[in-house]
């Protein structure tokens, strides 16, 4: 009995024994299968569970005007998302109304997807909350920047747009890409059981925060532009236009600003033809608003003088088969009647004169040809045929500003080489950029008297009178361009209207170009933009605190002395006898008298007999012995 | 008193070990802590970066040159000066 008892007690305790090997055994397998066979896979779920990669944000650099106003910015605004497979059918409908698009868009987006899909980009706080609050499985809220420009169309073609996606699309948003943007870090941080980060991350790539850019745009004198430009363009029943303000001691652009605007805060809303640039990317033919080069290149040669007088043909030349035309038919005229006249014929002398060679390397130092590279893209060179196809028809024609083209940029940044005195500086966007050197185009003295002529052209004589705000001299040159038809030839009903100039003229601080495409009213640069020009320079002069000088008992335009540099003749007892009618004509600009000749030759008779009782603009009739 | 005298020799070190042990959790625990509070610092940072750039973003938007200018015109009745009238800009 007791040896039974106790095989059975040996038994269980083998059976218990055996169950418990058994179960070691199990165990020491289910062991190697953990760290042996599935060691890889389980180590990689654990290091996901303990470590989480973050993405930090980099947020794009601001773009400030001058004087350090935001001229756009990026900010953070919700925006929807979802798992695809997630989201329950019976959700769709409610979700489809906070979104507020149709049940049917909706399912389009999440059929056939599985992960991750927007569904509203760059909503509202209150939108995203509204979303939110239904509490649709699936349904996350993301972060993303979005890129707002508080003055919208005043500056939405110059600074361009940015996409959802945070890349610069068009404009210096476009072409600042690379240093606006920031790039995106990646850092690994390990994690508590709570999934709450532990201290010692690191970064697999740092974040580069993107870089703020400042331009040399004033927003003021930008929104005088854009205001000044809608008002003329409207007036005109104008297609389009554009304004380029320079300030010319040091290229500074202050506006740049075109018509029709855009909204770059909504482009989308707008044609892709309304985002462009049109005062770097547009170009067209200057028409006389050029001449004033021609001049220049004139007196550069030294063949040439400001009193020098060139026969106009009366308004009409033929020049190699090629008919000439001027609207104010003349005779005979001075370099200051040439450009206040603005006579075709006289311009195409000169060039002739000189000669294809000299003509082609005045234009070309000017800047005429090449992109001035301030860092738009987009950015025109314009159009200047090479010197070996200039025949004289071509030479003439270019002399009064047809067969080239200029961007409003390039006619601004010329106009600054007259204002500085005959240095070219090179135009500038971004404040500090001033890495390109200064250069000399036109010798000083040249310079010098073609801006006193260019006074001239805007005196009440000059076809530029209503560029002239009260108070202000003006020195500069109006233009009317034909445009040119697909095929080449010109039309006879689409038209450009220019004016471009320096203010005030004795010491410039602002170059000022206007552009006007095809006015419907008037088609003259003097009546259609010239009066813009007006507009920007008397708001924007008393705001850089250029006062104007109102004299009471004087005229507003003084005489030119259009021979500064060069000997006056005598006048012995106040009398101009014997002298040649090129000293006279030096005398009278000298003392600002009008002068009325006879003939040519030597003086042999005045009236009066005397010049010592004369004052500024009072006659003086001489007679000539030939 | 055998075992006494055995384990005497022992006994700081035991006590300066634990001691360790005690100090290293409790830096651990110091170090999460200041982890946490950092990373609340840095929201708070970022949160305040941004409602600056909204608030920038509001002072660019309301002193907009032509929003000034009209206002200037429509609520308070005034004009571009003419020449005489600006004395000192």
């Amino acid at each position: 009995m007791k040896n039974r008892e106790s095989i059975f007690i040996r038994r269980r305790l083998e059976a218990v024994a055996a169950c418990l090997a058994l179960g070691i055994a199990l165990l020491a397998i289910r062991a190697v299968d953990l760290q042996w066979l599935q060691a890889d896979r389980l180590m990689n779920m654990a290091e996901k569970q303990r470590y989480r990669q973050f993405t930090v944000i980099a947020p794009r650099g601001a773009i400030t005007d001058a004087k350090g106003r935001i001229l756009a910015e990026s900010i953070e605004v919700p925006s929807i998302a979802a798992i695809a497979s997630e989201i329950p059918q019976k959700d769709m409908k409610k979700l489809a109304r906070a979104l507020k698009m149709p049940v049917a868009r909706l399912r389009q987006k999440l059929d056939g997807r599985k992960g991750f899909v927007w569904l509203a980009r760059q909503v509202s706080p209150e939108t995203a909350e509204r979303i939110m609050a239904l509490n649709v499985p699936g349904v996350r809220q993301e972060t993303e920047w979005r890129r707002y420009q508080p003055l919208g169309p005043q500056t939405g073609h110059l600074l361009g747009f940015v996409g959802v996606d945070g890349r610069g699309l068009e404009g210096l948003e476009h072409s600042l890409d690379r240093r606006l943007a920031g790039i995106a870090g990646t850092r690994l941080v390990q994690r508590d059981a709570r999934g709450r980060s532990l201290p010692g991350g690191i970064w697999l790539r740092r974040p580069v925060i993107g870089q703020s850019v400042r331009l040399t745009l004033d927003a003021s004198i930008q929104s005088m532009a854009y205001t000044a430009l809608a008002d003329g363009i409207r007036r005109q029943n104008a297609k389009g236009g554009s304004v380029v303000v320079i300030r010319p001691q040091d290229g500074a652009i202050l506006a740049m600003a075109s018509w029709p605007g855009f909204n770059p805060n909504n482009f989308g809303k707008f044609r892709p033809d309304e985002w462009r640039n049109r005062a770097a990317t547009d170009v067209f033919e200057p028409g006389s608003a050029l001449k004033p080069f021609t001049v220049a290149a004139a007196l550069a040669s030294g063949k040439w003088q400001p009193d020098s007088r060139v026969y106009c043909e009366k308004g009409q030349w033929h020049v190699a088969g090629h008919t000439i035309h001027d609207d104010h038919p003349e005779a005979w005229l001075d370099m200051p009647g040439l450009l206040a006249k603005s006579s075709n014929i006289g311009a195409a002398k000169l060039a002739l004169d000189i000669g294809a060679e000299r003509m082609h390397r005045m234009l070309s130092e000017i800047g005429l040809g090449r992109r001035s590279d301030i860092g738009l893209s987009g950015e025109s060179p314009g159009i200047l045929p090479p010197v070996q196809r200039w025949g004289p028809i071509e030479t003439a024609n270019i002399a009064f500003g047809q067969g080239v083209a200029v961007t409003p940029l390039q006619l601004a940044t010329a106009f600054c080489i007259l204002a500085n005195g005959g240095l070219y500086i090179h135009p500038k966007l971004i404040d500090g950029d001033d890495s390109q050197p200064v250069k000399r185009v036109l010798p000083e003295q040249v310079a010098r008297q073609v801006m006193l002529m260019l006074e001239y052209a805007t005196s009440p004589e000059g076809t530029g009178r209503h560029a002239v705000p009260a108070g202000y001299r003006v020195a500069g040159k109006t233009g009317t361009a034909q445009k040119a038809n697909a095929n080449g030839s010109y039309a006879s009903d689409r038209f450009t209207a220019v004016f471009a100039g320096a203010v005030p003229a004795d010491h410039p601080r602002l170059v000022i170009v206007v552009v006007v495409d095809e006015p419907q009213g008037s088609i003259y640069g003097g009546q259609v933009a010239a009066p813009i020009f007006r507009h920007i320079a008397e708001s924007a002069l008393p705001y850089l605190g250029v006062l104007p000088q109102i004299k009471k008992d004087a005229p507003q335009w003084k005489a030119m002395p259009i021979v500064a540099g060069t000997e006056i003749p005598a006048t012995a007892g106040g009398s101009l006898y014997g002298l040649s009618l090129r000293e006279v004509r030096r005398v009278a600009a000298v003392h600002g008298y009008r002068l009325r000749t006879h003939g040519s030759g030597w003086v042999v008779r005045q009236s009066p007999h005397t010049l010592h009782n004369l004052m500024a603009k009072d006659v003086v009739e001489v007679w000539l012995d030939e | 008193m055998n075992i006494r005298k055995h384990f005497r020799p022992w006994l700081p070190m035991a006590m300066l070990l634990l001691t360790m042990v005690a100090a290293q959790i409790w830096l651990s625990h110091m170090r999460y802590e200041v982890a946490q509070s950092t990373q609340r610092a840095q929201q708070e940072q970022q949160l305040l970066v941004d409602e600056i750039n909204k608030l920038r973003l509001e002072l660019a938007s309301m002193t907009r040159p032509e929003r000034l200018r009209r206002l200037a015109k429509s609520e308070l009745g005034m004009r571009p000066p003419r020449p005489l009238q600006v004395i000192r800009p």
